[in-house]
């Protein structure tokens, strides 16, 4: 059974959450190319203004004669309020002649670079150095401290806005794909109940027309069609049982008649015993066939009332214990509360006694047979457990359905229509029936539901006392 | 012999039901309409009616309930092709002593109507019923084989008692399981066996036949000597 949380994991394997990831993984990686183009061109164009102002600073500066060129260099400096402009005059021996800075000696003359604070550079600079026409060299230098803030923050931008396109795209991813995979678990939950034999299930349909209705209108018409055959099959097989039912009790009545005329020779006797035999088994066969559509009909829940489970129990186990201690199986009851159901008393005891039945004839001699009534927050179950050789876990849904035997129930007598008859009971109550390992053997567990609406009062141990 | 009237509108039913009781040594008389038949059963003594449910004129729930009514106790097996429960409990409301679905075993219609027959001559305020060497106290609940007394369980009691007074009568399992636990269903033959068997080595003493006769085939009879 499917649990009804949704887990990230069933999330994750969605089509609609892969679809919505892809798609936002490449809207990601195209907002992520349009800031980096902005950035890397922002970034250029801030260096190339840069190199303007420094180149225009160099033609302007290269004009001054020589012997005017220090004091030139000294007014500017003296009126550098912006503190934006770096100037620096090496001589041809390396000394600092005047300037703001202290750049590196070995840098390409006529290229700006950038330049990182350091020893005599206080702050990061875009920096041309030029040869004068005495030979010495002049360091013209640009600030670049904002263009950096600058290209610093259009980073985080990037960054962020990044990792915030990806959370979006992720809780978008799992967004979109809660509602369809809410959907598809519906859906998959009725296709369950109609795989488990209820075709009057039908697969849930919203009316907006998406992939999802098409494909529940189609099973469901399938459903439908498949339903429609089986009723006309069962309704063939009810009829033959129904119609050949009469003929086949005047046959065994007259066979009795003969048998007991007395005037059959021995052998002849014995072959009208075994047609006698044979023909009671295909009768109780037809019964069974049609008490199971019956059943199945619903037409019996006039009958139903409240049903005290524990005397009934008890009621089983007497009526077995003599079969249970002829095969020297211990038959054991254990009823923790007693519960009252709703039902039909005489139907609930037959399903049971069924069970019993059919738990005492697998148990082999010396192992145990437990009936047990549970009452606790889940609702009430009973439970039979033997200890037989259990059927296989791919067999246990076919042994509900008629005519069904367990391979191995070969060597055991019965018509193979028992735990059908149980499970057309049981659905005829809403109870739930499970088969189930119990290690060894079979357990059969009934869920009885609790009734909420009827205000009986459910005797307990306590009352009795 | 007793007087049974067969009351049933289809032939072939009517003929096999005429047919098994005549075996049986009763006398039968065959109507095949309610009116008739209400009428006859309120004018002649009859030991017992067999009974369709579905007639013309009268129907057999109406049929039985005005024989009620008149006072006219005799034993009546309805007979009907409803096998719901509920038809059945309808059919045993309105008056019917018993009920047996179609299509039926003639031998097992018999059964009945011998059991609904005995049931009428037995001595309602009896308290000791008696059955060769047992003796069963109904009042005290006790039983004796050949005095001496010998402790039963509830429900060995209540299938002895019920052996007991059809003694010498042949009762098939079902109609054992249906009287001594009160269900309608076919609980399988060995389970019938096995109750039976626990009564006889409660009862049979070495050297002599037990009490109890399996019939092949059809069920068990308590021997009256």
């Amino acid at each position: 059974m499917l649990s009804d949380r949704l887990r990230l994991r069933d999330i994750r394997s969605t089509s609609t959450f892969r679809l919505t990831v892809l798609f936002g993984v490449i809207f990601t990686i195209g907002v992520a190319a349009l800031l980096g183009l902005i950035y890397g061109l922002t970034a250029h164009e801030l260096n190339a203004r840069s190199d303007r102002i420094l180149r225009l600073k160099a033609a302007q500066l290269s004009e001054i004669p020589p012997a005017m060129l220090v004091q030139r260099l000294r007014t500017e400096l003296d009126y550098n309020t912006s503190a934006l402009n770096y100037l620096a005059l090496r001589d041809r021996s390396g000394r600092i002649v005047i300037g703001n800075i202290e750049p590196p000696s070995d840098l390409r003359l006529d290229k700006p670079v950038d330049i990182a604070p350091r020893p005599g550079l206080p702050r990061p600079l875009r920096l041309l150095a030029i040869r004068t026409d005495s030979g010495e060299t002049l360091y013209i230098g640009r600030d670049i401290t904002p263009f950096a803030d600058l290209r610093q923050r259009v980073l985080a931008i990037l960054i962020v806005s990044g990792l915030s396109i990806a959370a979006l795209v992720f809780a978008s991813a799992i967004a979109l794909s809660v509602a369809p995979l809410r959907r598809v678990r519906d859906l998959q939950s009725a296709c369950r109940e109609i795989g488990a034999g209820n075709l009057d299930m039908r697969m849930p349909i919203l009316g907006r027309g998406d992939e999802l209705d098409l494909l529940a209108e189609t099973v469901n018409t399938t459903v439908e069609e498949v339903g429609r055959v089986v009723a006309q099959v069962k309704q063939a097989t009810d009829a033959i049982a129904h119609d050949l039912r009469t003929p086949l009790t005047h046959l065994r009545n007259r066979l009795d008649r003969v048998r007991h005329d007395g005037r059959l020779p021995a052998d002849l006797a014995s072959a009208v015993d075994l047609a006698s035999a044979d023909l009671e088994e295909v009768l109780g066969r037809f019964a069974a066939l049609l008490r199971i559509s019956e059943f199945e009909a619903g037409r019996r829940q006039e009958a139903f009332g409240p049903v005290q489970l524990g005397p009934l129990l008890h009621g089983i186990c007497d009526l077995y214990e003599p079969l249970a201690e002829d095969g020297s199986i211990m038959l054991s009851l254990d009823i923790g509360m007693d519960v009252t159901v709703h039902g039909d008393e005489k139907l609930i005891f037959e399903a049971l006694s069924n069970l019993v039945d059919n738990a005492l004839k697998f148990t082999p001699p010396g192992g145990i047979v437990g009936v047990t009534l549970i009452r606790d927050e889940t609702g009430n179950r009973i439970e039979v457990r033997d200890s037989g050789p259990g059927i296989a876990a791919d067999e246990r849904n076919a042994v509900l359905r008629r005519f069904h035997r367990a391979a191995d129930a070969a060597e055991i007598p019965g018509l193979g229509l028992g735990l059908s008859v149980v499970a057309a009971i049981m659905h005829l109550h809403g109870f739930g029936l499970e088969l189930d390992d119990a290690h060894p053997g079979l357990l059969v567990r009934i869920r009885c539901p609790i009734r909420q609406d009827t205000g009986q009062h459910v005797p307990t141990n306590d009352d009795r006392q | 012999m007793s007087r049974i009237l067969v009351v049933e509108d289809d032939e072939p039913t009517a003929l096999e039901i005429s047919t098994e009781l005549a075996a049986h040594g009763h006398k039968v008389t065959r109507v095949g309409n309610g009116t008739e038949a209400l009428d006859r059963a309120i004018r002649e003594p009859f030991d017992a009616i067999t009974l369709d449910r579905m007639l013309p004129g009268i129907d057999g729930l109406t049929l039985v309930s005005r024989l009620r009514e008149r006072r006219v106790m005799v034993p009546v097996l309805m007979i009907s092709a409803l096998s719901d429960v509920d038809e059945r409990i309808a059919g045993l409301r309105a008056g019917g002593d018993d009920y047996l679905v179609k299509p039926f075993a003639a031998s097992e219609m018999a059964m009945r109507v011998e059991v609904l027959l005995r049931r009428r001559t037995d001595p309602a305020e009896s308290a000791i019923l008696q059955a060769g060497a047992v003796e069963i106290d109904l009042i005290r609940r006790k039983v004796y084989v050949d005095q001496e007394p010998v402790r039963l369980l509830h429900l060995e009691f209540r299938l002895l008692e019920f052996l007991a007074r059809h003694q010498g009568s042949v009762v098939s399992r079902r109609i054992i399981f249906e009287q001594v636990w009160g269900y309608y269903f076919d609980p399988g033959a060995n389970l019938i066996n096995v109750h039976i068997a626990r009564l006889r080595k409660k009862l049979d003493r070495p050297g002599r036949p037990s009490i109890i006769t399996t019939v092949k085939g059809e069920g068990y009879r308590l021997n009256a000597v």
